[in-house]
């Protein structure tokens, strides 16, 4: 078989290196922007600090323009560049990356909210009674979207697959939290309301780690090729895939 | 492209307090990840919160108004053109400004006009009989009507040079190519005619190529490299426009690669106007697009436009393969 020549560093045509560069930068500091939302959403619930989630608040706007700039970057790449193979798959992985930010950042903003209201006069005993939950559910969650968003910028398939591996550690967390809650909830049902609301935070956290496991599907999608949306929950229950 | 400010890293508060080591190999080029460890600069709490620190050193602001860009410089100029090839009249009523330093593309299906457009550049018209040119293509600074009446065609194609479909080398070496049409413009020292060749040569990006066989025919050169030693032959004497008729059309795609991507460098030293019946060519290539149908300009503008949301549904039904 003939032998190929040796790649060239990049692509021949340099723009297109430079378009797919910035793409991966933009992502990463849209990546950075929510991980920050959300430590900081929950630092204000747990410290019951206003100025906090007002600050969380505020960001809310550039994360979602964040979001409609990345995603119109690659729109264009696509367009301009036409990529083929593992740059498609990298313009396709960003635009859906962009998405599970936005929608990371917008769980961080509901964090932030209940936070506002808490500091202003909501009862603080459900969260109080499950702050370990919540402290340890963003602890994972930041690390799980911390490590999703790296691995994209460094193609490291293995980091991924732990950020999916983890999921089910936050999903346990989040099932012990419920436990504790609703026993509160039965001892004392005062407080229904701001019960909601924990109730509310907790799912918002879990739902943050999915959005970071699904960031680290599309990072082994650009790695391999291969789609693994959805295939452990197949393999759990035993249902071959379609 | 010009793009918008990307949000600095060092503008962020990111939370990912990374462990890479500086200088972790990536693929892809991408930027790496910074040590962007968040520094907690407020004041410690007094809670025993661990879920990491909150306020932003700077807020981040994304430009969101990107505007369609205006030509802020103008190389020439085409009002009302219309070419007449007998009776017939080939192109209708053109007025399309020709940023300077930029590529401009012209698309069309066949016939629609944008060869016979480019050849206005540097009256290739003129060598067939019963051919009229109405209107003006004005080339700036020196306000030259390139199509007008009393200007030389011989001082014109000295401004504007061509590079055409099928690369046609002289039967010459390779240096010899590339001299000639210096030594028409009576340059004789053979020094400046070795500097200004390989100067040619390197626009080109084919000095490494062929540096060591330069009295070598240019016959025996690749499809991709003639093609290549054309555009140096065209660099050597300056142009002020240059025109690619489609350039890349007999070559295979790691030639055409490499044209494109010369053609992409070339901006920063001459203005290109550039005919291709490859839309996606001209999508990676240009700044500015045309497209033209039946003799008229259909619909000009960035190319980012043009092949995401174009305005005329002429255009749309044409770029997404729907007629032409």
């Amino acid at each position: 078989m003939a032998q190929l020549p040796d790649p060239v560093e990049g692509h021949i045509a340099k723009a297109f290196d430079a378009a797919l560069s910035d793409l991966r930068l933009q992502i990463v500091s849209m990546g950075g922007l929510v991980i920050d939302q959300v430590s900081a959403a929950v630092r204000a619930l747990l410290d019951g600090d206003a100025t906090v989630a007002e600050l969380v608040l505020s960001r809310e706007h550039t994360v979602n323009e964040l979001e409609r700039f990345v995603d119109r970057e690659a729109f264009q790449l696509i367009a301009l560049h036409q990529p083929m193979a593992s740059d498609l798959r990298m313009a396709k992985a960003v635009s859906r990356i962009t998405i599970e930010l936005e929608r990371a950042g917008d769980e961080a903003k509901k964090i932030a909210k209940f936070a506002a209201r808490l500091a202003t006069g909501e009862p603080q005993g459900p969260v109080l009674a499950v702050s370990p939950y919540l402290r340890h559910m963003a602890e994972l969650t930041n690390g799980m979207l911390r490590d999703a968003v790296r691995s994209l910028d460094e193609s490291d398939a293995e980091m991924a697959r732990a950020v999916r591996a983890r999921d089910s550690e936050l999903d346990h967390e989040f099932a012990a939290a419920l436990r504790q809650i609703m026993s509160l909830a039965m001892q004392d049902a005062r407080f229904l309301g701001a019960t909601i609301d924990t109730v509310f935070a907790l799912k918002g956290l879990e739902r943050i780690g999915d959005h970071a496991k699904n960031i680290a599907e599309q990072v082994e999608f650009v790695a391999s090729g291969e789609d693994v949306r959805h295939k452990a929950k197949h393999a759990e229950a035993g249902t071959p895939e379609k | 492209m010009d793009p918008l400010p990307l949000p600095q890293k060092d503008q962020l508060v990111t939370a990912m307090e990374t462990t890479a080591k500086p200088g972790t190999a990536k693929s892809g080029g991408g930027a790496p990840i910074q040590e962007t460890a968040l520094r907690n600069e407020e004041p410690a709490r007094s809670s025993q919160s661990s879920v990491g620190p909150a306020t932003p050193r700077v807020a981040i602001a994304v430009d969101d108004t990107r505007q369609a860009r205006a030509i802020t410089s103008v190389k020439a100029q085409v009002e009302n053109l219309n070419f007449y090839y007998g009776q017939n009249r080939a192109l209708k009523n053109l007025s399309i400004p020709i940023a300077d330093k930029q590529v401009t593309a012209l698309i069309g299906p066949s016939g629609c006009g944008k060869s016979t457009f480019l050849r206005c550049f540097n009256r290739m018209h003129d060598l067939q009989p019963d051919t009229r040119y109405e209107g003006s293509i004005t080339l700036h600074p020196d306000n030259l009507n390139l199509v007008g009446s009393g200007i030389d065609p011989i001082e014109v194609r000295m401004r504007i040079g061509m590079v055409f479909q099928k690369p046609n080398p002289f039967p010459k070496t390779i240096f010899e190519n590339v001299a000639y049409g210096l030594r028409l413009r009576g340059v004789r020292s053979r020094a400046t005619l070795a500097e200004e060749v390989e100067k040619a040569l390197r626009g080109a990006a084919l000095w490494d190529e062929v540096k060591d066989r330069l009295q070598d025919s240019a016959l025996a050169l690749s499809g991709g490299q003639m093609q290549r030693l054309c555009i140096a032959r065209a660099l050597a004497t300056k142009p002020e426009i240059l025109l690619f008729d489609e350039p890349t059309s007999a070559l295979d795609p790691i030639a055409t690669a490499k044209i494109e991507e010369l053609i992409s460098t070339l901006r920063d030293q001459v203005t290109v106007l550039i005919v291709t019946h490859n839309m996606q060519q001209a999508a990676r290539v240009s700044d500015y697009t045309a497209f033209m149908y039946l003799g008229e300009l259909i619909e000009f503008d960035e190319a980012a436009k043009i092949f995401t949301n174009p305005s005329k549904k002429a255009t749309e039904d044409y770029i997404t393969g729907r007629y032409g």
